[in-house]
């Protein structure tokens, strides 16, 4: 049987995009969808500024019925910084891949957090660089295979993978809210993030909540073993919780 | 605004499964997802030429609503039979 019916699609996300632009399987569709559970019960949608980076992340910039703004690597932050400051009243969200959040516009985000900007931030971390095809990325796990990891990166020659809210939790002063979730936890990731976006809305802080995310398309993996990397292998070395409350 | 899309509908233990076949992209990870592993591959196609999933496959559905929350693409809708 066919008919017509309505999809459980978030209240805040925009159906004349959907589906949207991601691959089958990627996790930043999760990450989006548990935002705007979030925003919908807030009730936010209204006075919600959305923020994407470059990277895959980009592909939400018509993703919700939000006013959307799109900037290169890191700059997210300080375009937000300056929007806040002149208009308090906005609650602000900067969405941005691990690459672009951790190397290449790293510097947004330590000063960011160094400042304690009443912003939210959401991480996405898929462990590589995705819209470029598949490199390494500060959160490359050891022993992973990338495009430019072919057997497996070696701490030794390339460092241990970047752990981002252990970093803004070393940064950031008394008043943060900083938390690690996971695409695999959806209820629990839709809560940090309900949280971090109390949190901006209270007036407390900085809030940072990173998300462990799946990227089959450069994972070059089935729906199985997408699961098993993100539930065993990242999960194992990115611990997901609370961080600072 | 509401956007409607066409929902092929399977009665399958306690749930009643909607699936969008313009939204479902095929990924598979709601058939690793199932608890009672009741979805499976269907004869029809989705959004990008790909399989679209169906339940029937394994135990009667327990309409715990897993697959709803974990797909990407909110390609599935499960309904509570009465
Ligand atoms: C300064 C600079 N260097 C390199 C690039 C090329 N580039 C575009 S997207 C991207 C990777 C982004 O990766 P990430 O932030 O992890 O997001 P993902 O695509 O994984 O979601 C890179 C390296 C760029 N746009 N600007
Ligand atoms: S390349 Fe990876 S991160 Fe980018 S849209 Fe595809 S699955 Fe998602
Ligand atoms: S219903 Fe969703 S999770 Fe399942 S195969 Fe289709 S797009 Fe993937
Ligand atoms: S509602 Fe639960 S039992 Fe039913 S098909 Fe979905 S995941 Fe399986």
């Amino acid at each position: 049987m066919s008919v017509q019916a309505r999809p459980a699609i978030p209240r805040s996300w925009r159906p004349e995009t959907k589906p949207h632009k991601f691959c089958p399987g990627c996790g930043h569709g999760l990450i989006l969808k548990a935002l705007g559970m979030a925003v919908d019960e807030l009730d936010l949608q209204d006075r919600l500024i959305f923020a994407c980076d470059i990277g895959c992340s980009l592909l939400a910039w018509d993703f919700f019925n939000i006013d959307s703004i799109h900037t290169h690597h890191g700059r997210t932050l300080p375009v937000l910084t300056g929007l806040k400051r002149v208009r308090p009243e906005l609650i602000v969200v900067a969405y941005m891949g691990d690459g672009g959040a951790y190397a290449i516009g790293a510097q947004h985000l330590v000063n960011a957090a160094a400042r304690n900007e009443f912003l939210t931030v959401i991480v996405a971390n898929n462990s590589l660089y995705a819209m470029t095809g598949g490199q390494m990325a500060p959160t490359t796990l050891p022993g992973q295979k990338t495009e430019t990891t072919p057997y497996g990166r070696e701490v030794k020659a390339a460092g241990a993978p970047v752990l981002g809210p252990e970093l803004v939790d070393s940064i950031a002063p008394t008043g943060a809210y900083i938390a690690r979730g996971t695409v695999a936890s959806m209820i629990q990731l839709k809560n940090f993030i309900k949280k971090a976006l109390v949190h901006q809305i209270e007036g407390k802080g900085f809030s940072f909540v990173e998300s462990l995310s799946t990227c089959p398309t450069n994972w070059r993996t089935n729906a199985a073993e997408t699961w098993h990397f993100l539930e065993k292998e990242m999960s194992g070395y990115f611990k997901v919780g609370e961080i600072r409350q | 605004m509401v956007a409607n899309f066409e929902a092929i509908i399977t009665e399958n233990g306690k749930g009643i499964f909607h699936l969008f076949p313009a939204l479902c992209k095929g990924c598979g990870l709601c058939i690793e997802k199932c608890p009672v592993d009741t979805i499976g591959w269907s004869r029809q196609l989705g959004f990008l030429g790909t399989p679209v999933v169906e339940p029937g496959h394994g135990k009667p559905c327990i309409a715990c609503k897993k697959c709803e929350l974990i797909c990407p693409d909110c390609a599935i809708l499960i309904e509570r039979r009465k």
